[in-house]
C-alpha cells in the first residue's frame, strides 16, 4: 500500500521534498513553491485506492474499529477471551485432558485449603481481638477510647520533626509522601521491557523513621 | 467472501485434545490394566505415552488434509467424533492417562487429591456417626410425643438438618476430585447411589447447557407467563418420540445415528402431528435419593376461543402419583392409568402450538418443604416422601378451558420438577386425530370475514345524466 502511494507520488510529485533532488520535477506547480519546506500532509484520494488513514485525525479510524471490529479469527482476542495458541502448547506440555483437569483441581484444591486456612486464622485473631477489646470496655473506659483511637498516618513523630530541620525541602517531601504501613513506592509490575531511562545504579533507598 | 486465513483456519480441524486412554480390551477380573508404558527418553511425552483407540486420538494436524494428490488438497468433510463405546452394558476401568515419571505434576497432583479425599472421607464418617446419634435422640423425643416435649423436637430437627447438609457436602467433596469418580460419571458408570455421582449428573444437567436451552425456550416461548408464573426445573426430563418426516431422518442421519428412528426432542422444537399420534417417551432423571411423587401435565395453551376471541388451554394427559427417584432413572412408564392421552391436533388455520409436559412435585408428607431430614428418614424405612392426591379424572369436556394455575393451587403443586415443550402446526395426521380419537368434525379457523362497505352501490349507476 505505502509502495504504490509512493509510486504514484513520484509520478505526479504533489509529495514536495525539496531536499531531495529526484522529486524536483519541472512540472511542479507554482503555487506549491511557497510550501517548499513543508511536507503536504493531506490525504488525497487516487480514485482506485483507499485514502491513508494513518495521516491526520486517528478520531475515524477509531470510531470505524470500534464499531466494525474484525471477526477474523486469526489472533488472540484483546482481553484473552480466546486464545488459539493455548492448546497446542498444553498439548505438547500434558498430552491428556484429563490430567491436565487433574492437575488442575489439584492445584485450586491446594489454593483452596490455604486461602480457608488463612481466612480461619484471620477470623480467630479477630474475634480475639474482639472479646479483648469488649473486656476492656468493660473494665476501663478511658484505655478503651485509647485503644480505640485511629492514629494519622500523615502526622509526623517527634523524631521525624527533627530529622526534617537538617533536611533540603524537596527531601522532607519525599519523607512526607512515604506513610508509614502504605505499600512501598519501589513495589512496580514487572513489564515486558526495561524502561527507558535504564536502571538506576545509583538509587538509594529511603527509610522512614517510625 | 472468505478471506484466505479464515478458509485455512475452517479446512484444518481445531486442535482436540482426546480423552484419557483406554485398555481396548477389557481387563481380567480384580486386577485392572496396567497403565501404558512410559515414553523413551528420546522423544518427548507427546508422541507416545498410551495405546490410544484410533477414536480417541487427538486430530494430528501435520498429516491431515495435506494428501498432495496431483496439487489438489482433499477437503476433509468433517463428521461428529466417535465416543468410545462404554457404558453401563460395557463397562470398563478407569486406567491412569500418563505412565508415572512422564509428567511429575500428575503424579504429585493425584497423591494430593488421594490424600485430601482419604481426610474428608474419614471426617465424613465421623460426623455420620454422630448423625446417627443425635437422629436415636430424635426418635426417642418423638416416641415421647406430649407438648413440653415439642419445642426440644423442633430444636434437634433443626440440627440434624445442619449436620445432615454439612455431611452431604463432606460426602460430595471426599470423591468428586478423584479422575476415576469423574471419568466414570463422564462415561455412564455413575452408581447414583453415590452423592458425589449424583451431583456431579446434575452439575453436568444444569452447567454443560441443558438446563439453558430449555430455560431459554421456556422463556422465549413465554411458556412461563402464560401457563405458570415461575418455573425451577430440578429433574431432566427428556421426551423422545418416533421420527416419521425426512427431514427428522436426515436429522438422526447427520447425528451418526443412521438405522435409528426416535428422535430425542429438542426443547422448542417443531415436530410433525404425525410424530405424536403415540404418546411420547418421557425419560425423567431425578436427583433425591428418597422417591417422591410428581404429577405429569401436558397441555396446550393455544387452542382458539372463537367466543371470547381468545385461547384456552387444553388438557393432552394427565397422570398423578408418578414415582420419581436418582435410583429409579430412566423412563417413565404406566403413564396412561388416569387421564388417558390425546394427541396433539393443531388446528388448520391457527398459529403454532406449544405443547408442554410438565412433572410437577407433590407436597411433602410431612411439613411444608423436602428437607434433608425427611429424605435420610424415607431412605431408611423405605416408602415415600411426598402426599399421594386422590387428583379425580378430567372429564373429555373439562379437558378444554383447563385452568393450570387453578390446579397447580388447589393441589398445592410446587415449582419445581421437569419441564419440556415443543411446538406443532396443522399436519395430515390432524384430521387423524379428529376423525378416530376425538370424533369430531375437524374445525378450521381463518380470519373473519371483512365486510363489503361497497355492497349496496356496487350494482347501481352512479351518475345520471
Amino acid at each position: 500500500m505505502m509502495a504504490c502511494q509512493i509510486r504514484r507520488d513520484q509520478e505526479i510529485s504533489h509529495q514536495i521534498d525539496s531536499q531531495h533532488p529526484a522529486t524536483m520535477s519541472f512540472l511542479r506547480p507554482a503555487s506549491s513553491s511557497s510550501k517548499a519546506a513543508f511536507r503536504n500532509t493531506t490525504a488525497i484520494r487516487h480514485y482506485a485506492g483507499k485514502p491513508d488513514t494513518s495521516l491526520g485525525d486517528p478520531k475515524r479510524e477509531n470510531l470505524r474499529r470500534a464499531l466494525y471490529p474484525s471477526n477474523i479469527r486469526n489472533r488472540p482476542t484483546p482481553v484473552g477471551t480466546w486464545r488459539p495458541d493455548v492448546a497446542r502448547a498444553l498439548q505438547r506440555a500434558i498430552p491428556s485432558v484429563q490430567a491436565h483437569e487433574t492437575i488442575e483441581r489439584a492445584w485450586l484444591l491446594h489454593k483452596r485449603h490455604v486461602r480457608k486456612q488463612r481466612e480461619a486464622e484471620l477470623s480467630r485473631k479477630f474475634e480475639k481481638m474482639r472479646e479483648a477489646m469488649d473486656e476492656l470496655y468493660k473494665l476501663d473506659s478511658q484505655l478503651y477510647l485509647q485503644a480505640n483511637r485511629a492514629d494519622d498516618p500523615r502526622a509526623k513523630s517527634a523524631q521525624e520533626m527533627e530529622m526534617a530541620k537538617k533536611l533540603k525541602v524537596s527531601e522532607v517531601r519525599t519523607m512526607d509522601a512515604r506513610i508509614p504501613g502504605l505499600f512501598p513506592r519501589e513495589l512496580k509490575v514487572p513489564t515486558d521491557t526495561p524502561s527507558r531511562t535504564g536502571w538506576n545504579y545509583d538509587y538509594k533507598p529511603f527509610q522512614r523513621p517510625l | 467472501m472468505l478471506s484466505r486465513t479464515l478458509r485455512a483456519a475452517t479446512a484444518r480441524p481445531f486442535l482436540v485434545r482426546g480423552n484419557a486412554s483406554l485398555s481396548s480390551a477389557p481387563p481380567a477380573a480384580g486386577t485392572p490394566a496396567p497403565p501404558p508404558p512410559p515414553a523413551s527418553t528420546t522423544t518427548t511425552a507427546t508422541t507416545t505415552t498410551t495405546a490410544t483407540p484410533p477414536s480417541a486420538k487427538a486430530a494430528k494436524a501435520p498429516e491431515e488434509g495435506d494428501k498432495a494428490e496431483g496439487g489438489r488438497r482433499k477437503r476433509k468433510v468433517w463428521t461428529p467424533r466417535k465416543r468410545p463405546a462404554i457404558s453401563a452394558l460395557a463397562p470398563r476401568e478407569w486406567n491412569r492417562p500418563l505412565a508415572p515419571g512422564v509428567v511429575p505434576a500428575y503424579d504429585y497432583a493425584l497423591k494430593y487429591i488421594q490424600r485430601d479425599a482419604a481426610a474428608v472421607a474419614a471426617e465424613a464418617a465421623e460426623l455420620e456417626k454422630r448423625v446417627e446419634e443425635k437422629e436415636g435422640e430424635y426418635q426417642v423425643l418423638l416416641k415421647e410425643g406430649g407438648e413440653g416435649v415439642k419445642e426440644g423436637l423442633e430444636k434437634v430437627d433443626a440440627e440434624l438438618e445442619g449436620m445432615r447438609e454439612k455431611l452431604h457436602v463432606l460426602r460430595v467433596q471426599a470423591e468428586v476430585n478423584l479422575p476415576e469418580v469423574r471419568w466414570k460419571v463422564k462415561n455412564a458408570l455413575a452408581e447414583r447411589g453415590r452423592e458425589a455421582h449424583r451431583h456431579l449428573l446434575e452439575h453436568r444437567w444444569r452447567k454443560d447447557g441443558d438446563l439453558d436451552l430449555l430455560m431459554e425456550r421456556i422463556y422465549q416461548m413465554k411458556v412461563v407467563p402464560d401457563l405458570l408464573p415461575v418455573l425451577k426445573p430440578t429433574v431432566d426430563l427428556r421426551v423422545a418420540v418416533p421420527a416419521t418426516t425426512p427431514d427428522q431422518f436426515r436429522a438422526l442421519a447427520a447425528q451418526g445415528r443412521a438405522g435409528a428412528n426416535v428422535l430425542t426432542v429438542e426443547p422448542g422444537v417443531f415436530l410433525d402431528p404425525k410424530n405424536t399420534l403415540s404418546p411420547p417417551m418421557l425419560y425423567a432423571d431425578a436427583f433425591h435419593a428418597d422417591t417422591r411423587l410428581y404429577t405429569l401435565l401436558m397441555v396446550d395453551p393455544d387452542v382458539p376461543d372463537p367466543e371470547r376471541a381468545g385461547y384456552k388451554t387444553y388438557l393432552h394427559w394427565m397422570c398423578p402419583n408418578v414415582e420419581l427417584s436418582a435410583a429409579r432413572a430412566g423412563r417413565l412408564t404406566g403413564l396412561n392409568g388416569h387421564t388417558a392421552y390425546v394427541p396433539p391436533h393443531p388446528q388448520r388455520g391457527t398459529p403454532y402450538h406449544r405443547y408442554t409436559v410438565l412433572l410437577l412435585p407433590q407436597p411433602p408428607v410431612r411439613g411444608e418443604r423436602y428437607s434433608r431430614n425427611l429424605e435420610a428418614r424415607a431412605v431408611r424405612e423405605g416408602g415415600v416422601s411426598s402426599r399421594r392426591l386422590d387428583i379425580p379424572v378430567v372429564g373429555e369436556g373439562e379437558r378444554a378451558g383447563f385452568d393450570v394455575r387453578k390446579f397447580v393451587e388447589e393441589w398445592g403443586l410446587g415449582v419445581e420438577g421437569g419441564a419440556h415443550m415443543f411446538r406443532e402446526v396443522w399436519g395430515a395426521a390432524t384430521s387423524k386425530v379428529y376423525e378416530e380419537v376425538l370424533k369430531q368434525p375437524e374445525p378450521v379457523f381463518g380470519r373473519p370475514r371483512k365486510e363489503d362497505r361497497y355492497a349496496d352501490i356496487r350494482g347501481r349507476k352512479k351518475y345520471v345524466l
